[in-house]
């Protein structure tokens, strides 16, 4: 098994995320175009209130009556009621289309996570995975509910409002532009490095999280072995690093922000000034300055949020460039179409390795009768989980080959490849759900009669009946919880629904008591009369049980043959066996 | 700023979530007070903004006077520069009270949890105090954040009310009963849209296990199938939270629009007594401006108030969690009376059972259930539950000892042990002077680490998940050893190993252990023809002692266990 974490999962370049975004917009435009129209509306009646302000000023300024100011401000109102339909169809259709949006990526990704092959998630360690699908997607996820939309429609009433801003005269344009400089420089600046920043921080709190819970899962271990000390000066280090990546982001935002203030003020200060002095001059009216003024103003928040909501969708296009890189992993089987003539597995002169250059198999060969069971032993490390898996067609070879019936494992698809070989290993995962989608996973459909029987052919049909909901527990993370051995007995229960006519044990009831162990073999090797078994055992007697036994040291088959064979030469396997009848 | 962390996190008031929150805030005063004197500059500057626009555009515009105008914009600059310099002090003295806050806690915690030990798993669940990491903490954290604007929010308004007042007692009092009014009615949307986004956040949270399963079984699917029906389960779920999404959408969206119609609403109504007022002759041009303004603006410190109950509610809540988690204590104090060290090299006995430990000796526990061989495992550590004085060593109930003596003498690893994640070496050795290369020959580890670029500086992943379970166990077993104690017991230390690791370790240990006293339960027979000594539990009671060779010999009942067979003992025996 490769412990090492040595590759990465890839990550989508900018373009494969821009492909991605202009085909997502495409396959929505009719709720796209709608809601971005209803926007531009809502912002252009927001622009009443300005003008009709400045009007107001005006015509107090001249001299008016009551019922001019009555009418203007029937008017103002009458902006207001369309302002407010406008808007809530308008978030409303937005907030429909993120959903929309979000949950095609989010199921785009989970679809492209299912097909990666495995020797890539175990070379970029299940944590990367783990982290783009509940970090990534959270992030994407706020990024598409809050920030998108925001953006969009700070942007939309960024431009209506400086259009009207420029409608009152072509003159307001020119405090406005005084902002421009210090707002792009200022950006700039801060969003080349707002990123690693905020990523780095909120790795820290990811780290805080894990050494916490460490702590406390661990409590035991950590009041057994005297490891309090350890634990606080581990939590307090984690913390000071937190606390360094805050005061960097800390630091960007006190240059930052000032800077922002400052930008939006100069237009402001700079339209009062260059429209009065325009107004002495006769230019313009009193109105004109007021509603200018305002406008500039108005400017304001649009402006710092699409400023401030920058870094955070900033993030979310990194989330989402982590998710479609899922889908960039090439595929480790090449389907020919081919079908298998027999049920007969063979290796012929395999090699492989994990890391190159370290072949962790140098050239095994091994014909498999049809029917027949054959016992892996050997030291950890010689290999045997490695054999095992290229024996279920998990993993290419990477010369020579692993056929069933003349065609290649990883010829076949993979639902075509579960029907000739399937493999269960010590790794015992329960699946959040009942008992009973545990259980048929690998046949969608069986009848409760096969699942009660495949249970019982493990040995585990008294204690699901024992359960309270029987068939119907909630087990897994969250639900009831299950033993080691539990665990095991569900993945052969698994095994013996899915029933194929080849099945690779890899030290599958190793954590079950040795005695019920070998209790289950043997009635499990009853439902499975006439399939082929190769079982890697660190138990002997399993051994003892097989039609052959193959010892595996350092990646070769040092011996094989039946256990009588075996104990009669005098090899390592008789050795060990002798120790284990404590003769030795 | 201040420096973080901080060296003692203090002593917690846990009596309540509220003395809870206020001993909390009385540990930060200072910078609190920082926030709240910042906020208050902060939010008057943009309080009077309106005030000094419509002065400008009185004096300095509608009077044509250029001088006055430039006066005007020199203030409105000045003011700006204030707000700035004002708002970014404040945002350093809220992210300073944040960051306190939220570190202090997670000192309280881990320290806590250090304190408890194995009473924590018992007495509280730890899913609970792992949520105050991921959420309880950044609760805490806002209380004290909002607080210092909060207080800004408050003075603000009293500014802006006086301000008002002055200039016209109706629109002031229009202002300053409507404005709160309005908020008042968006109370009613609040509920449901909470409730729902409630629901939608829990669809969401189920959606990312689902997700996490995925991921954690992806090993297992790929080795026997079923992907499409995870496919269709995630899709199935997705959808529905899609749907949630849908539902709060159309509370949210009304809410967006109403915080758009009732401001606007209001501005309205203002600008209309406003206008007719000036039209009147009451007010100025300028003043209406201002009005406008003012009314916007008080949009701030009321959405801030309200911004504020509800933080408090939640960081009452998660205080609340937090204390429960304070409050506890361990099981295992130290006693009032403590006795005297017992000398080393002295036997360990429990009544309850009937086994005696030897001194020196390497002892094997068989059991007709496993299950009594790790309670007396633990019993022999005092670390089950709960503690009797029945086991003592050297004649001294452990009770009677320090608990840090009796952890320090008795270690016991059992094979819920949990390896932590950083440098590998350090997790190795615990003591700082254990001998590693030794332990790690004697747990057969040795080739764990050859296979590791690295070595001993190796960053090991969270709870040794970068390990397979065999590897686990074998690294377990040697930071156990390397702690090399006066007593070690060690529970199934080889149940996940192959049959020629496991006879290696068993061959070393005996070597390794030699004139130490080390105690060992396991049913292997590689194991047990090792020991020194072994020692046949039935019901719980030591019924057999012998050597292994001896008990298989004498004892049916053990050779059923340890061979678990029948007709191997025809071809064992």
């Amino acid at each position: 098994m490769s412990s090492q974490v040595s590759g990465h999962l890839p990550v989508a370049d900018d373009r494969a995320v821009r492909r991605y975004v202009a085909q997502l917009a495409r396959r929505h435009p009719r709720m796209l175009y709608g809601a971005l129209s209803l926007h531009v509306g809502a912002a252009l009646a927001a622009l009443a209130a300005p003008r009709l302000l400045g009007d107001l000023v005006e015509a107090v300024q001249n001299g008016t009556t009551t019922g001019h100011v009555d009418r203007i401000v029937g008017v103002l109102a009458a902006f207001l009621v369309v302002q407010t339909v406008l808007t809530r169809y308008a978030r409303y259709l937005s907030q429909v289309l993120g959903e929309q949006v979000l949950a095609e990526l989010r199921e785009d990704f989970v679809d492209s996570t299912l097909a990666l092959p495995v020797g890539v998630v175990e070379e970029a360690g299940s944590g990367d995975l783990l982290t783009r699908t509940s970090r990534d997607v959270d992030q994407l996820g706020w990024s598409i509910r809050m920030a998108l939309p925001e953006w969009t429609i700070a942007v939309v009433t960024a431009v209506v409002t400086f259009v009207a801003a420029i409608s009152v005269g072509w003159w307001v344009a020119l405090p406005c532009l005084l902002g421009v400089p210090p707002l792009v420089i200022g950006l700039r600046w801060y969003l080349r490095r707002a990123k690693d920043g905020y990523l780095r921080e909120s790795a820290t709190y990811s780290r805080i999280n894990a050494t916490l819970t460490e702590t406390v899962e661990g409590a035991r271990t950590v009041e057994a072995l005297g490891l309090g000390r350890r634990r606080i000066a581990a939590a307090d280090e984690d913390i000071e690093a937190s606390y360094w990546a805050e005061r960097y982001t800390l630091y960007l935002r006190t240059v930052f922000f000032p800077n922002m203030e400052i930008a939006y003020l100069v237009p402001t200060v700079a339209t009062l000034l260059f429209g009065g002095y325009l107004y002495t001059q006769g230019e313009v009216s009193l109105g004109a300055v007021t509603a200018a003024t305002l406008y500039v103003q108005m400017l304001i928040d649009p402006v710092d949020r699409i400023v401030s909501i920058l870094d955070e969708l900033q993030l979310g296009a990194a989330s989402l460039a982590r998710l479609l890189g899922v889908a960039q992993v090439p595929d480790d089987r090449e389907v020919s179409g081919r079908e298998p003539a027999g049920e007969q597995l063979e290796a012929d002169d395999v090699r492989f390795s994990y890391v190159e250059g370290r072949d962790v198999l140098h050239g095994v060969s091994l014909d498999v009768g049809v029917g027949e069971r054959i016992a892996m032993v050997g030291p950890s490390g010689a290999g045997k989980s490695t054999l095992g898996r290229l024996l279920a067609g998990i993993h290419p070879p990477r010369t020579g080959a692993v056929t069933v019936g003349g065609v290649g494992l990883v010829e076949l698809p993979l639902d075509d490849l579960r029907g000739h070989v399937a493999l269960v290993t010590q790794e015992h995962h329960v699946f959040v759900g009942t008992m009973r989608e545990n259980l048929v996973l690998a046949r969608p459909g069986a009848s409760d009669d096969d699942v009660r029987s495949a249970l019982d052919a493990v040995d585990a049909l008294d204690w699901v009946d024992a359960l309270p909901e029987g068939l119907d527990t909630e087990v897994g993370s969250g639900g009831r919880a299950v033993t080691a051995a539990q665990a095991q007995q569900i993945a052969l229960a698994r095994l013996v629904l899915a029933d194929p006519h080849t099945l690779v044990l890899d030290e599958a009831t190793s954590l079950i008591d040795p005695r019920a162990a070998r209790h289950l073999e043997r009635s499990l090797a009853a439902v499975l009369e006439g399939r082929t078994v190769i079982a890697i055992a660190h138990r002997l007697f399993s051994a003892h049980d097989a039609d052959r036994v193959a010892v595996v040291e350092d990646g070769r088959i040092s011996e094989l043959g039946s256990h009588d064979e075996l104990v009669a030469t005098g090899g390592s396997y008789a050795a060990l066996w002798e120790s284990w009848h404590g003769r030795g | 700023m201040r420096r973080l962390p901080l060296d003692h996190p203090g002593t917690a008031d846990h009596r309540s979530p509220g003395r809870f929150l206020w001993w909390m805030a009385g540990q930060q005063w200072r910078t609190l007070a920082g926030g709240m004197a910042f906020g208050i500059v902060w939010m008057c500057a943009q309080a009077v903004m309106p005030a000094v626009i419509g002065r400008a555009i009185d004096q300095g515009v509608a009077a044509k006077d250029t001088d006055r105008l430039l006066e005007w914009a020199g203030v409105l600059l000045a003011i700006g520069l204030v707000q700035a310099g004002a708002g970014i002090m404040r945002h350093r003295f809220a992210v300073t009270n944040w960051l306190t806050a939220a570190y202090r806690i997670v000192q309280l915690v881990t320290r806590q949890s250090v304190r408890l030990g194995g009473t924590l798993p018992r007495k509280v669940s730890t899913g609970e105090v792992v949520a105050i990491g991921t959420n309880d903490l950044s609760h805490i954290g806002q209380v004290m954040d909002v607080s210092a604007r909060f207080s800004g929010a408050v003075v603000s308004f009293v500014v802006v009310a006086v301000i008002l007042l002055q200039t016209s007692v109706t629109l002031g009092l229009v202002v300053l009963l409507g404005v709160p009014l309005m908020m008042l009615l968006l109370t009613p949307i609040l509920g449901p849209l909470q409730r729902s986004s409630a629901h939608q956040r829990h669809l969401m949270g189920r959606l990312s296990n689902t997700a996490s399963d995925i991921v954690g079984g992806l090993r297992v699917l790929r080795g026997i199938g079923g992907e499409q029906v995870f496919a269709d389960r995630y899709r199935r779920e997705s959808q529905s939270a899609r749907y949630a999404g849908v539902q709060v959408a159309r509370l949210q969206s009304v809410l967006d629009a109403l915080q758009v119609f009732l401001p606007g609403f209001f501005v309205v109504v203002v600008v209309w007594i406003g206008a007719r007022s000036a039209v009147s002759g009451s007010i100025t041009a300028g003043e209406l401006v201002a009005f406008y303004g003012y009314s916007a603006f008080l949009m701030i410190p009321l959405r801030t108030a309200t911004e504020y109950a509800n933080k408090v509610i939640r960081g009452r809540v998660a205080a609340a969690r937090i204390c429960r988690v304070l409050e506890l204590d361990p099981e295992v104090g130290v006693p009032a009376e403590v006795a005297g060290s017992p000398a080393t090299g002295v036997d360990l006995v429990d009544a309850r059972s009937g086994l005696t430990v030897r001194a020196g000796v390497l002892t094997a526990i068989v059991s007709d259930q496993p299950d009594d061989s790790a309670l007396l495992a633990d019993r022999l550590g005092m670390t089950a539950s709960p503690v009797d004085d029945e086991v003592t060593l050297g004649g001294v109930p452990l009770t009677a000892l320090d608990p840090v003596e009796v952890r320090e003498r008795i270690v016991v690893s059992d094979t819920g042990a949990l390896f932590f994640s950083g440098r590998l070496g350090d997790g190795l050795d615990l003591s700082g002077h254990g001998d590693v290369d030794r332990a790690l020959d004697t747990a057969s580890a040795a080739d764990i680490l050859d296979a590791l670029t690295e070595g001993l500086d190796t960053i090991v992943a969270e709870r040794g998940r970068s390990f397979s379970g065999g590897q686990r166990q074998r690294l377990v077993l040697a930071r156990a050893l390397a702690l090399d104690p006066e007593v070690l017991v060690l529970v199934e230390p080889t149940s996940a190993v192959d049959a020629h690791t496991e006879s290696r370790i068993a061959a070393r240990l005996r070597h390794h252990r030699a004139g130490r006293t080390t105690v060992v339960t396991s049913t292997s027979p590689l194991m047990l023809d090792t020991a020194d000594v072994v020692a046949f539990l039935e019901g719980g009671r030591v019924v057999a002692t012998g050597t292994h060779a001896e008990l298989l010999a004498s004892s049916a009942a053990y050779r059923r266990v340890v061979t678990r067979e029948t007709d191997l003992e025809a071809v064992g025996a």
